[in-house]
């Protein structure tokens, strides 16, 4: 089902149907968007029901200028990020302890690189994660990615271009360390 | 492609490293629905007119209230305030009639009116009997 036909249906009256075809269409992307960027599973799945929550307590308000798509992106990559700056509050970087955990979590297959690349892209801002998941993992346009993000391509482009940088000098570090 | 940008281009080759616990995704569209209805269940439904309108209500009620008990205290001030001068304006008709300088010298200097005298055999009547002294007014009195 298309986005037009899940707001058609929606605004004929047959909420509950539009919705469950709402969540089935981006449950996955999603839920691998906030998993990139939270980690953990049971975070995730928190942060991806809050998503849908609050794209159906405002589905009545989407004006349909935006696509479904980047309005769902952006209310996922704001729920992460909130989670993300709640650890902080609560004390230190819980992101880095949460890949630090990366390699006894059950939920999680990868080998050294794959380790090395997580506990990079966790030791990035928040923002600046978002940015480098949305394109690298994603690759998803810089136009959309400023769409998500509210932000103009140009900061984008330069931010993506730093974030990955740094995170390749991590993981080399990490991996000849190791090696 | 450089050595350093192999590494990233590995890893995203190796694809995702990350796995759900199985079935998970067949059963998220029910967990949603059931946590909206859970949540839409547990939000208040809105409350009432009369509800929201109480506080303000009372304490409109209780300004009036205040308003009245002010007002009637002022009311009352004021009345006392009327009475005093009612009762200053006695006090100075009353004063006109009372003595003064003048009118003591004039009292003085005016003849005194004769008075009557009470003749000696009333007195010895008095001295030997036990009358009292209003009997006594009572004969002065009658004598006069």
């Amino acid at each position: 089902m298309t986005d037009q036909e899940i707001l058609q249906l929606y605004r004929s009256g047959e909420r509950d149907k539009a919705f469950r075809a709402l969540v089935a269409s981006y449950k996955e992307r999603l839920y691998w968007h906030i998993r990139r960027m939270v980690l953990d599973h049971d975070d995730t799945d928190d942060c991806l029901q809050n998503t849908f929550v609050k794209a159906w307590q405002s589905l009545d308000r989407f004006r349909g200028d935006a696509q479904l798509f980047t309005w769902l992106y952006r209310i996922a990559t704001n729920e992460s990020l909130t989670f993300l700056s709640r650890q902080q509050t609560r004390g230190g970087h819980l992101e880095l302890e949460a890949a630090g955990r990366l390699s006894t979590d059950p939920w999680f297959d990868g080998d050294q690189l794959q380790l090395a690349l997580h506990r990079s892209i966790a030791k990035l801002p928040p923002k600046q994660k978002a940015v480098f998941n949305l394109r690298y993992f994603d690759e998803m346009p810089y136009e959309k990615i400023a769409q998500v993000l509210e932000t103009s391509e140009g900061s984008l482009k330069a931010s993506y271009h730093h974030a990955y940088e740094k995170v390749k000098a991590w993981m080399k570090e990490e991996m000849d360390a190791k090696y | 492609m450089n050595e350093e940008k192999d590494i990233l281009e590995l890893a995203r080759q190796e694809g995702n490293a990350f796995r759900t616990p199985e079935g998970y995704f067949d059963s998220l569209e029910d967990r949603v629905m059931a946590r909206i209805a859970a949540e839409t269940a547990q939000t208040p439904a809105r409350r009432p007119v009369w509800s929201v309108l109480k506080p303000a209500l009372t304490l409109a009620a209780m300004f009036a209230l205040i308003f009245g008990m002010g007002y009637g205290v002022l009311s009352l001030t004021h009345t006392l305030g009327r009475d005093a001068n009612v009762a200053a304006t006695e006090y100075a008709s009353a004063e006109e009639e009372m003595i003064t300088p003048a009118s003591l010298i004039n009292y003085y200097q005016t003849e005194p009116a004769e008075e009557p005298e009470i003749d000696e055999e009333t007195l010895i009547n008095y001295l030997a009997s036990e009358l009292s002294f209003a009997d006594l007014a009572e004969i002065y009195a009658q004598a006069n």
